[in-house]
């Protein structure tokens, strides 16, 4: 016994002691069994304290059985593997493990943040409103660093994570939720039937609390039971098992999250390369919760200190791991259930006595254990606990209901609790989308009432505790739900032998005598530190709603959501009201049920795949020759080619003037492609466009407006007639997807006589532009089989051909203002082309240019751009288009909302250009034009500017901006204050800045 | 056409050890898009006498005669697939025989990538990018579905029990070959609803 | 995560499969003669929209599948899908008797010429 105090000589259902464990805790180096958790392990060495409190850093030991554990959080791992805020109680021991507590400096034993503990009554609830008011400049230096060092759980992990996770989606007829005696009912019953079943618990075995619960199954122990009906389903060609899987959240249409933890427990499946954890996303027919209930621990002075545990999980300690909680205990209890936890205590050798808040206590399991000579004390409660790293003795005063404080008090050495104020059935999922409660008096809890999805409750989740009530409820769950039983597959119920429990008592609150009432704390929320004073205090200030009362004292809202504090807190509440429970109300549960991995949400969608991204049949090429990629939707575009000794600048200017003087190649494959056809097509399209398409000639190309019902713009682009009823529309790379979707939905929901296909054709085509005074020879060197000249193949025409070899189809269409050929190839020929093309403008002076050349380009030209010039709120009269904007037409999309009044109004605004004063200075995208230049904002705002650039063809800056009254004000000299106190001037200007005449192009 | 260069989009790709599914791109794959009215009988009557099938009704469903087969896509368009060479000629035909009847033929064999995943464990690999139910009775051999795959639109042919053909845009082509490298690791394989261990 | 049924092709799959379009059922003012369609009457066709606890009506394409609109009655409360129908479609009569508010307005000449024909 020396060096392991606590381990007991013999017990523990779980462990394996021939296999022995070596792990760290706190880089202490300890040893465990297999089938130990970290709790029971660390616990077995002696140690009762786990960590520091998130607010007073009280020392805290464990609590809970298992998902429950509020106190013992730990960090489990190290470095990049480590994670932070893990119930001691869940996590399963392995050969290697390190753990360490949590929130405490320098260590767990000696805590300097545990003064607030001191300065307590300094912070009561609701402290964060009251308190780092006021200086406001406090709050950024002083206030938020302090509380983020000293509040808090974990620490986060370093470095990226090595470990790889996934999710998966599944469907299924029947999901049960926790594999426990109801849940395994539940399921065998509906797996009777044929239905596809999955059985979620988020233990590593599955039984729940049958091993600790007594009573008989057919006579044998539950455990029997549990261990035939779990091999017969894993058996099963329709059922799921999944265990170390916790059930996180519920939402519509029963669609839930499963969490799995597949390889925290095994190092060796993470070297495989198993992935961590998996989320499932299960959408299910029917729901059964059998998810059990969870013990209400009662609020004493210093009911959070080491040593004190809700009576189920010290009796697992004992039963399932041979760990006693202690020497000399207490069991505290309002019920009959926690006599069982006497009992095992006792058979294990270890000291116990029992009290017992109610007045009487004569059922089976307290009739048991006074003939097992364990002392048992009724109308007593405990009223305080001495100690401070762990319980020394505690003070057991008279009690009854109802009548206040009581005076008459006793000592008694112990050195640990066992405590139970009852058990609340765990509604959590229940609740999450929406499912109503009702509170049983019975139980003194909340039981699940009435929910809008298929979905029900079984066993002590539905408040049902009796062994055979539970069986029989479960057997016929997926009946009740489904209300079908297609196949006559009855199942055999076993007899259940249980002894019989007599009511409990509420006790939410055992109020400290005299001194004790001093300073001291009587817990509800243990994680969040809430206390019974902070609730009735919240009550005196007047916080009458619940919901106010959760959020002012934060009871509830740690990420234990509330299991064991929620109802607690309630019957504070209750009790400081004089209100019943039911008209206190009840807050609301959210998923997830236990915090779950940010890696199991993100799946395999990290690193390459955190977005999808596009790529056109030359990226490749663009990679190779050292190109810049600028996303464009989910493109990746080519946006400059640096070379050798070159920087982003001068790699720009070098395209462009290659564009203007020689040639250029641009890649233009991201532009969308939508053919129309069909005989109402070119009325539709004048409906869509601004402008009129009906008129155009078969082999034209137009340039094309479109708005939305609000009369603003929203993409752009070059229209051809195919045929007298086809067309190819061309759309902005980012807007292929979105116009295709839009014409799709006036076809199909206001002209719906019209008789137009529309399918997109956007990747079929890798698309270039040959642009500059050459480019006409490069189409020559081609052998292109059609007319070049430029009568033949007018700008703004379109011809059908062979280039080089390969099928094409060109548009004559310039969006640089030089003469320009778009040449579309099926994409597979993309590359082939791409490269003939380079290889025959070699000799031209050819250049390949990126999306940033093409914008100065275009910019130079005075060409708007779709999300530059316009930001969902602009015109086409806005941006100097009227001349686009049909007046013939009747109706076109956008039509009647440029006549509201709004945006015919006086002060819209127009696009212009800018020149700055100094050629030198470009202007910053977005820059704003002021009224009067003020020392420091606010100064009044009169635009902004939408583009700006060094143009190297005209050796100066060039911007565009939206301008209020803008096309009046030419010549007028604006302000553009910047950050820092430089203020750039200068001049609007008509927005064409190069070749007005738009001459180049028509060569 | 012989010194033209022609590349498909994974043309770059080759699957690595350790999957446990096959997994490759199908490079010869013609594809017609084709719209057109099912209750319009001389559209009907037009496509048989080129393609020698009836375009199938029934959603998601699709039709074999020879070497074209015919993939329901909506109640106005289906998906016709053949060797690439054939998708020429077929589209030609398919636009002469429809002349004036409304109707829509485009040759798109350039416009998606064909990715074939072959093995036993095909759906559960899928399931990790899909959500639809594809373990039911819904997803039997010849079923079409188009469906949201990870984060992208695809087009799911299952060609047999455990042999699926996932078409996606051309552009996602990578996106998509490296989602499914991730989901159908050998070590992340996933079994569902068969016998397990018992030991839990 | 709703689940959706598209009434065309029968394919029924998460709300990400498909496009959710808003309120149902508003016309267009504008596609006769714009002129004619007073300032008031175009603010209400853009903006102003019903936001019923409850019953409503409201437009969804099937985004992955055939890539058709349809219409949808839906419970905004427990999010319950009472019916779908099709994109041209009124929605079936007994949800046009149980709407309330606005909806009720709207269906009650509907009702009156259904009753007649």
């Amino acid at each position: 016994m020396s060096n392991k105090p606590y381990r007991l000589s013999q017990g523990g259902s779980r462990i394996d002691r021939t296999k022995k464990v070596h792990f760290s805790f706190d880089g202490k180096q300890l040893t465990g069994f297999a089938g130990d958790t970290l709790a029971s392990a660390v616990m077995a060495n002696g140690t009762k304290l786990f960590g520091r409190s998130f607010k007073y850093h009280r020392p805290r030991g464990v609590v809970g059985l298992g998902s429950e554990e509020m106190n013992a959080l730990v960090g489990v791992g190290d470095g990049s593997r480590h994670e932070p805020n893990l119930r001691a109680t869940q996590v399963e021991l392995f050969d290697g493990l390190q753990a360490v507590s949590q929130n405490r400096w320098p260590s767990l034993a000696f805590d300097v943040g545990s003064l607030n503990s001191t300065f307590s009554r300094f912070i009561p609830g609701g402290f964060y409103y009251k308190t780092f008011m006021w200086p406001q400049r406090f709050w950024k230096h002083v206030y938020e660093p302090l509380i983020r060092k000293t509040a808090g759980l974990g620490t986060a992990p370093e470095g990226r994570d090595p470990d790889s996770y996934e999710n998966i989606h599944l469907h299924c007829d029947v999901l049960v939720v926790g594999g426990g005696v109801a849940g395994l009912a539940a399921a065998e019953s509906a797996a009777a039937t044929g239905a596809r079943v999955i059985v979620a618990d988020e233990n590593p075995r599955f039984g729940g609390v049958a091993d600790i619960s007594g009573g008989l199954l057919d006579g044998k122990p539950q455990t029997a039971w549990v261990a035939d009906k779990v091999s017969a389903l894993a058996e099963s060609e329709n059922v799921h098992l999944l265990p170390r899987t916790t059930v996180v959240g519920h939402w519509h249409h029963n669609y839930l999250m499963l969490f799995e933890r597949v390889a925290d427990h095994d190092p060796a499946l993470l070297r495989e390369g198993a992935p961590r954890h998996r989320l499932w996303k299960v959408r299910a027919k029917q729901v059964i919760l059998a998810t059990g209930a969870i013990e209400r621990p009662i609020a004493f002075a210093n009911n959070d200190r080491p040593g004190i545990m809700l009576a189920s999980a010290a009796r697992a300690l004992v039963e399932r791991y041979g760990v006693s909680p202690g020497v000399e205990g207490i069991v505290f209890t309002n019920n009959d259930d926690a006599y069982q936890t006497a009992l095992a205590l006792k058979a294990a050798g270890i000291g116990v006595r029992v009290v017992d808040s109610r007045g009487r206590a004569e059922g089976v399991l307290p009739e048991k254990a006074r003939s097992a000579g364990i002392d048992v004390a009724v109308s007593s409660v405990v009223s305080a606990v001495e100690g401070n790293l762990g319980v020394t003795a505690v003070r057991v005063a008279a009690y009854r209901k109802g009548q206040g404080r009581v005076i008459t008090e006793r000592k008694i050495s112990c050195d640990f609790i066992a405590m139970s104020g009852g058990f609340n059935p765990a509604l959590h999922l229940w609740c999450h989308n929406g499912g109503k409660i009702k509170f049983d008096s019975g139980l003194q809890s909340f039981r699940p009432d009435r929910h809008q999805d298929p979905i029900t409750a079984v066993g002590a989740a539905n408040g049902t505790f009796a062994l055979a009530d539970m069986i029989t409820e479960a057997s016929a769950a997926d009946e009740t739900v489904a209300k079908r039983r297609t196949k006559a597959a009855k199942v055999k119920l076993p007899k259940a032998e249980q002894d019989v429990q007599k009511p409990l008592e509420a006790l939410w609150f055992a109020p400290a005598t005299g001194k004790y009432n001093e300073g001291n704390k009587h817990f509800i929320d243990f994680q969040n530190d809430v206390t019974v004073a902070d609730l009735e205090l919240a009550q005196r200030e007047g916080y009458e709603s619940v919901e106010h009362t959760k959020r002012y004292t934060t009871f509830g809202m740690a990420t234990d959501q509330g299991k064991t504090s929620n109802l607690n807190g309630l019957g504070v509440l209750s009790e400081a009201t004089g209100k019943s429970i039911p008209e206190i109300g009840v807050t609301t549960f959210r998923p997830p049920y236990t915090p779950f991995s940010f890696g199991s949400i993100a799946g395999v969608l990290t690193k390459n795949l955190f977005l999808p991204v596009r790529r056109t049949p030359i990226y490749q090429w663009h990679a190779d020759r050292n190109a810049t990629f600028e996303p464009v939707g989910q493109w990746r575009r080519a946006y400059t080619y640096t070379g050798a000794g070159e920087d982003k600048h001068g790699s720009i200017n070098r395209e462009i003037l290659a564009v203007r003087h020689k040639v250029g190649l641009l890649d233009a494959s991201t532009l969308g492609k939508i053919e129309i056809k069909g005989p109402d097509a070119a009325e539709f399209l004048d409906r869509m466009y601004t402008n009129m398409f009906s008129t155009l000639k078969v082999g034209k190309c137009r340039y094309g407006l479109m708005m939305n019902e609000l009369g603003f713009l929203t993409d752009d682009g070059v229209t051809v007639r195919l045929g007298e009823d086809h067309f190819l529309m061309h759309t902005t790379s980012g807007g292929a997807d979105r116009i295709a979707a839009w014409l799709e939905e006036w076809l199909q929901t206001e002209w719906t006589h019209y008789k137009v296909f529309v399918t997109p054709v956007t990747e079929q085509w890798a698309q270039f532009a040959i642009a500059g005074p050459r480019a006409r020879n490069v189409l020559a060197k081609l052998r292109a089989d059609f007319d070049l000249s430029h009568d033949g193949f007018p700008h703004m025409s379109f011809k059908e051909g062979k280039l080089g070899g390969y099928p094409v189809r060109v548009y004559r269409i310039s969006f640089s203002g030089e003469q320009s050929y778009e040449v579309a190839v099926p994409s597979n020929m993309g590359r082939g082309l791409w490269n003939a093309i380079l290889d025959a403008g070699k000799e031209l002076g050819m250049e390949p240019y990126g999306t940033e050349a093409l914008h100065v380009l275009r910019a130079e030209k005075g060409f708007i751009v779709i999300g530059d010039e316009t930001d969902g709120t602009t015109t086409p009269i806005d941006v100097g288009l009227d001349g686009l904007v049909s007046k013939k037409k009747t109706d076109f999309i956008g039509k009647r909302s440029l006549e509201q009044s709004y945006l015919k109004g006086p002060n819209r605004k127009q696009l212009v250009g800018l020149l700055t004063e100094a050629p030198t200075d470009v202007l910053p995208d977005g820059a704003y034009a002021v009224r009067h230049v003020k020392d420091k904002p606010p100064m009044e705002m009169i635009g902004q500017v939408t583009s700006s650039y060094h143009s190297p063809t005209l050796e100066r800056s060039i911007a565009m901006a939206l301008i209020q009254n803008g096309r009046a004000r030419m010549g007028e000299t604006l302000s553009f204050p910047l950050e820092g106190g430089k203020v750039i001037r200068a001049k609007i200007v008509d927005p064409i800045f190069y070749d007005k005449e738009g001459a180049r192009q028509n060569v | 056409m012989s010194d033209l260069y022609v590349e498909t989009p994974l043309v770059h790709r080759e699957a690595p050890q350790g999957l446990s599914i096959e997994l490759r791109e199908i490079t010869d794959r013609g594809m017609i898009d084709l719209r057109g009215s099912a209750n319009d009988k001389k559209f009907m009557v037009a496509v048989k006498k080129v393609l020698g099938l009836d375009l199938p009704k029934a959603p998601r469903t699709s039709v074999s005669w020879g070497d074209v087969k015919a993939l329901w896509l909506s109640i106005d368009q289906w998906l016709i697939l053949c060797s690439r060479a054939k998708a020429v000629e077929l589209t030609a035909a398919l636009k002469a025989e429809l002349g004036s009847i409304h109707s829509l033929v485009v040759d798109v064999s350039d416009m998606r990538a064909v990715l074939r995943l072959e093995g036993e464990g095909v759906r559960e690999v899928l399931l990790k990018g899909s959500s639809l139910d594809l373990l039911s009775d819904d997803y039997a051999p010849g079923t079409v579905r188009r469906m949201r795959y990870a984060e992208i639109a695809a087009l799911l042919h299952v060609v047999e029990d455990s042999v699926f053909d996932i078409y996606v845009f051309r552009s996602y082509a990578d996106y998509a070959w490296e989602f499914l490298l991730a989901t159908a690791r050998a070590p992340a394989k996933v079994s569902l609803f068969g016998a397990q261990n018992a030991a839990i | 995560m709703l689940l959706v049924h598209c009434p065309v092709c029968g394919a029924e799959g998460d709300e990400t499969d498909f496009h959710g379009g808003g309120q149902a059922h508003i016309r267009r003012p504008a596609t006769h003669n714009p002129a004619e369609v007073s300032d008031e009457a175009q603010r209400d066709y853009l903006f102003i929209r019903h936001n019923p606890r409850g019953l409503h009506f409201e437009r969804w394409r099937c985004d992955r599948g055939c890539g058709k609109w349809f219409h949808a009655a839906r419970d905004t409360v427990t999010m319950e899908f009472k019916a779908f129908y099709g994109i041209t479609e009124l929605p079936p009569r007994e949800l046009m008797e149980a709407a309330t508010g606005e909806w009720a307005t709207y269906f009650k000449d509907k009702l009156k010429a259904d009753a007649k024909s």
